[in-house]
């Protein structure tokens, strides 16, 4: 394949368009909303992570009022929300592809999606609600 | 219905090559962080909960098995966002003849051990 940016029109970042041909072709339900779901998380998650893992591994180690200052302070708050909101979505999004690879019965596929919908749920609803209690708390 | 799975090829009729086993291990390493998110969750919680929680918490991360674990997280965490970068490129209709695949998988290797080494490296003299 040539090089050069006209080499994106034959790929599927020109989602509409390839939406709008395979509609009446083949499945084009809801993959499209994820797809595009995981690829604009994964933009957001370049800087979130970055600026989560400079942060974080330097924390992580570190005593408890090192650690509650830190999320206490509203930058820290935001980007380790964000974070957590943009990462668990980005999360879901490929753990479901890797089900729907691997498991091959329709009622155990089902079940496997509904726990990990379910535990990404709880686990970004309680991580949140966890820096809210340290940032209000201040 | 008892098709052949895509993982019984792997033994005896699959030769790795360096783009297959990228692949792959970009979805072991994004299995691996969506697991180590379970654990960000929970030291979020300990932090905010204090007490018992968070002395049991930080026993655990200083612990050898939780520095192991945060480094192997940290070697998921940066060949995934590299690798990622890479598929993105894809995404977007770059990089996909076999000479630029192969130097960009091996550039998001070397990436990785580098960024790994950094970060730990800083870590270690701060």
């Amino acid at each position: 394949m040539a090089k050069g940016p006209s080499s994106s029109n034959l790929t599927a970042l020109r989602d509409e368009s390839v939406l709008r041909r395979v509609r009446h072709l083949g499945s084009a339900r809801s993959g499209l909303q994820e797809w595009r779901l995981q690829r604009w998380t994964a933009l957001a998650l370049i800087p979130l992570g970055l600026y989560f893992v400079a942060s974080m591994l330097r924390l992580a180690t570190s005593d408890q009022i090192t650690a509650t200052a830190w999320l206490a302070s509203p930058a820290p708050a935001l980007l380790v929300i964000l974070f957590v909101i943009a990462g668990l979505a980005h999360a879901l999004v490929g753990l479901r592809s890797v089900f729907a690879d691997y498991v091959h019965t329709r009622s155990t596929l089902l079940a496997t999606d509904l726990i990990v919908r379910a535990v990404t749920i709880v686990l970004g609803g309680a991580s949140v609600l966890a820096v809210l209690k340290l940032f209000l708390g201040r | 219905m008892e098709r052949p799975l895509s993982p019984f090829m792997f033994p005896m009729w699959y030769r790795f090559q360096i783009t297959s086993t990228l692949s792959i291990l970009h979805r072991f390493t994004g299995i691996a962080l969506a697991v180590g998110s379970i654990l960000l969750g929970w030291w979020l919680i300990a932090v905010a909960a204090g007490g018992d929680a968070f002395a049991v918490t930080h026993a655990f991360i200083v612990s050898p098995l939780g520095l192991l674990m945060l480094f192997g997280w940290s070697v998921a965490f940066f060949y995934h966002l590299l690798s990622g970068i890479r598929h993105l490129f894809w995404d977007a209709g770059y990089g996909f003849e076999i000479r630029s695949a192969y130097r960009s998988g091996y550039a998001v290797l070397a990436g990785t051990v580098v960024l790994t080494a950094l970060v730990w490296l800083y870590l270690y003299l701060a």
